[in-house]
């Protein structure tokens, strides 16, 4: 249990540090908007791609790991002779999986950063927050919708099933 | 394999409210969640059904053309229907709303392109190069994994309130 604790700190930790850059998902410095935002150079867009490239492989691999262990978990939770204290190992192996796939990518995040001027860094950032928060806006435009919807014609209880 | 539990299920628009929470204020999950299977996993599908809304909407958005976007709303439609279980009219009706504003938005995007810079239209029309798009997808599902956002988390069963604000994060 320990050890799932110190893999659950240790993916918090990272998590927090790199908290403002939860969103910098995907091939960013490939979307020309996003370079023309942060007019982001042809040379910097090279050593990003180049930083990512050595990553590549590890993420593949890390990647594949965690998911085999998440598969491994889930066989051994869905198994009606469930071993306890099988399934914990399961459950650190899952986590340390997820800390050492959430570590490599951090330092990945963390070299691009280094190429990225402070201010590029920063609109880089703020422009994926103001993307989130639309999105968010969205999202509870609809549910609004949706419990409107739902007071205006209340919709029945599934039975148990 | 349905556990019995004490409590009815939670209907689509719990569901919905649960994967979609406001912002700063995530719902207290219901009890019922945590020892219904079939609730839990209907929850997963519907997060993972508004997460590849999210997805769709972003950055490739402006190079889809009408057919990519009559492809995308049977695929919304096709999520969402999967997402659902029986007695969910709502759910359809959401996602056709959803999908016909996504469609929306694919036949007014390239009217308002005129009005961009002409590097920016160039640099679009050349679009991510197959290994790019590999790359990205590949960077997506990094990222959603270490921030535990798979459904194939053990702890997906009984989602912190936390996680559930995850969909916005997408890019």
């Amino acid at each position: 249990m320990r050890k799932i604790v110190s893999a659950a700190a240790l993916a918090v930790l990272i998590a927090g540090a790199f908290a403002r850059a939860q969103a910098l998902d995907g091939k960013w410095w490939k979307s020309p908007r996003v370079t023309a935002d942060l007019n982001l150079t042809s040379e910097q867009s090279a050593e990003i791609e180049k930083i990512f490239v050595r990553s590549r492989e590890k993420l593949i691999d890390l990647k594949a790991d965690l998911e085999k262990k998440q598969l491994d978990l889930q066989v051994a939770m869905d198994d009606k002779t469930v071993n306890r204290a099988a399934v914990e190992k399961k459950i650190e192996g899952v986590e340390n999986a997820r800390a050492t796939l959430q570590k490599t990518r951090a330092l990945m995040i963390l070299d691009m950063k280094q190429v990225l001027k402070p201010e590029q860094w920063e609109k880089l950032v703020q422009r994926r927050q103001e993307r989130r928060e639309r999105l968010q806006d969205r999202w509870q435009e609809r549910r609004q919708m949706m419990r409107e919807n739902e007071r205006a014609a209340p919709q029945g209880r599934r039975p148990k099933g | 394999m349905e556990e019995e539990t004490n409590t009815a299920h939670l209907t689509d628009p719990e569901l919905f409210s649960l994967a979609v929470p406001p912002v700063g204020e995530p719902e207290a999950l219901p009890r019922h969640l945590s020892e219904c299977q079939a609730c839990s996993r209907a929850l997963q599908e519907w997060k993972g059904a508004v997460r590849a809304l999210a997805e769709e909407e972003t950055e490739p958005i402006d190079r889809r053309g009408p057919a990519e976007w009559e492809a995308l709303e049977n695929r919304t439609i096709e999520r969402m229907r999967r997402a659902g279980r029986t007695g969910r009219g709502p759910a359809v009706k959401w996602a056709i709303a959803i999908a016909a504003s996504l469609l929306l938005a694919g036949l007014l995007l390239p009217a308002r392109k005129p009005a961009r810079s002409v590097p920016v239209v160039q640099a679009d029309a050349a679009g991510l190069s197959t290994q790019d798009q590999k790359d990205d997808a590949l960077l997506r599902d990094v990222g959603r994994l270490s921030r535990g956002e798979d459904s194939g988390s053990w702890s997906a069963l009984a989602p912190e309130p936390g996680t559930a604000t995850s969909e916005e994060e997408q890019l």
